[in-house]
């Protein structure tokens, strides 16, 4: 059993705070979400028709900025049972086994493995993408405008929810309930 | 045969609008009760599907029709008493106007459900109002209540039908079939 007890977090403290004053001058800033002017859309289709629905609750941990990309990164827990598409019958489907199973994997998660510049403020993140028990590569573009100490990311990447099992059994078949959907996201953040 | 109708004679034009939508209303109808007691699954949003589908066709095909109807003549009812025919327009007012109230509270409900409607596949109506649950309640219990005025209605409808036929023994079915109808219209 490992216990830090509080002398030993003091000291961890101390050798935290050493590593931050000797480490690069441009190391990335840590970004704090305003949640209420972030959003993760997507849009699936259903009888060949699309339909939008949003995850309202999600976790971002950020840490980045464009002098240092090789030190940025950013991990998003997205909590499934917060999906809402306007349409209790789809919301109560979503969270069930068939679909995103949410007993068993509550949350998906986005983590960055690396990020390139692909034109002035415009990005590229190299991300895992769990849904379920599938993780996948996803290559998300974004846009990013930094002003001061505030940041607005918008981006969009489309995957296929049979990639991640998302709709077992019957529902693996795309003819009624499609396959591609689109994410979209737009993330407003703050550095303190 | 002619394309347009007379004051005594239904014209092609008008027959087939008549028989091809009396075909699709009994399948959209059947389809809907049909599809209603599936449980969720791909089969039921098949049904679903074609239920949109081919209620949007009755929209389009009603509206064409109501055109159509307004450029030419109509046939005139060949009830013996006023109170009949007065009864036979009034009955057919409500036949077109359920032909076009059925699809847009279906249409509506399906936009309040965030469920747009697809029309096979080719292309997808936009949205009548926003989504919203009470709003869908309600019109999905409109869209119930009037199939049953679509049921009472048509069987009126063919029961009128069927009595100027064998009990009146006048043209009234007959000038609406198929082909060309060469036989008298009215006693006198």
């Amino acid at each position: 059993m490992f216990l830090i007890n509080r002398k030993m977090l003091s000291s961890l403290t101390v050798v935290a705070t050493l590593a931050g004053f000797s480490g690069v001058a441009t190391a990335a800033d840590s970004w704090v979400v305003n949640a209420d002017e972030s959003e993760i859309e997507f849009t699936g289709t259903q009888l060949g028709a699309e339909f939008e629905g949003e995850f309202e609750s999600f976790n971002a941990t950020i840490v980045f900025s464009p002098d240092d990309l090789a030190g940025s990164s950013v991990e998003v827990l997205i909590d499934i049972a917060s999906a809402n598409t306007q349409n209790a019958d789809r919301d109560s489907q979503i969270v069930s086994p068939d679909w995103f199973n949410v007993a068993q994997w509550p949350t998906a998660k986005f983590a960055t493995k690396s990020f390139s510049q692909i034109a002035p403020g415009k990005y590229e993140a190299v991300a895992d993408l769990t849904i379920r028990d599938v993780t996948r590569e996803v290559i998300l573009p974004f846009d990013l405008e930094i002003e001061g100490n505030k940041a607005e990311a918008e981006g969009t990447v489309t995957i296929n929810r049979t990639d991640f099992g998302v709709g077992q059994g019957q529902w693996s078949d795309t003819s009624q309930v499609g396959d591609p959907v689109n994410i979209k996201i737009e993330i407003e953040a703050t550095r303190p | 045969m002619k394309l347009r109708s007379t004051k005594q004679i239904f014209g092609t034009v008008t027959k087939s609008f008549h028989w091809v939508m009396a075909l699709l209303v009994v399948s959209v109808f059947s389809i809907g009760w049909y599809m209603d007691l599936l449980p969720l699954g791909m089969e039921k949003l098949e049904w679903i599907s074609r239920h949109k589908s081919l209620g949007v066709t009755v929209l389009a095909l009603v509206t064409l029709r109501v055109v159509w109807r307004l450029s030419e003549p109509t046939p005139e009812e060949l009830g013996k008493w006023r109170i009949e025919r007065l009864a036979a327009k009034a009955g057919h007012l409500g036949l077109y106007l359920l032909m076009f109230a059925m699809p847009l509270t279906g249409w509506t409900m399906s936009s309040a459900a965030n469920f747009p409607v697809s029309v096979f596949g080719l292309f997808t109506l936009p949205d009548l109002v926003a989504p919203s649950q009470e709003l869908f309640d309600t019109l999905r219990t409109v869209h119930w209540l009037l199939s049953w005025a679509v049921a009472g209605l048509v069987s009126v409808h063919v029961l009128a039908a069927l009595k100027h036929h064998f009990w009146d023994r006048d043209a009234t079915l007959r000038r609406m079939l198929p082909g060309k109808y060469s036989g008298k219209i009215k006693d006198s």
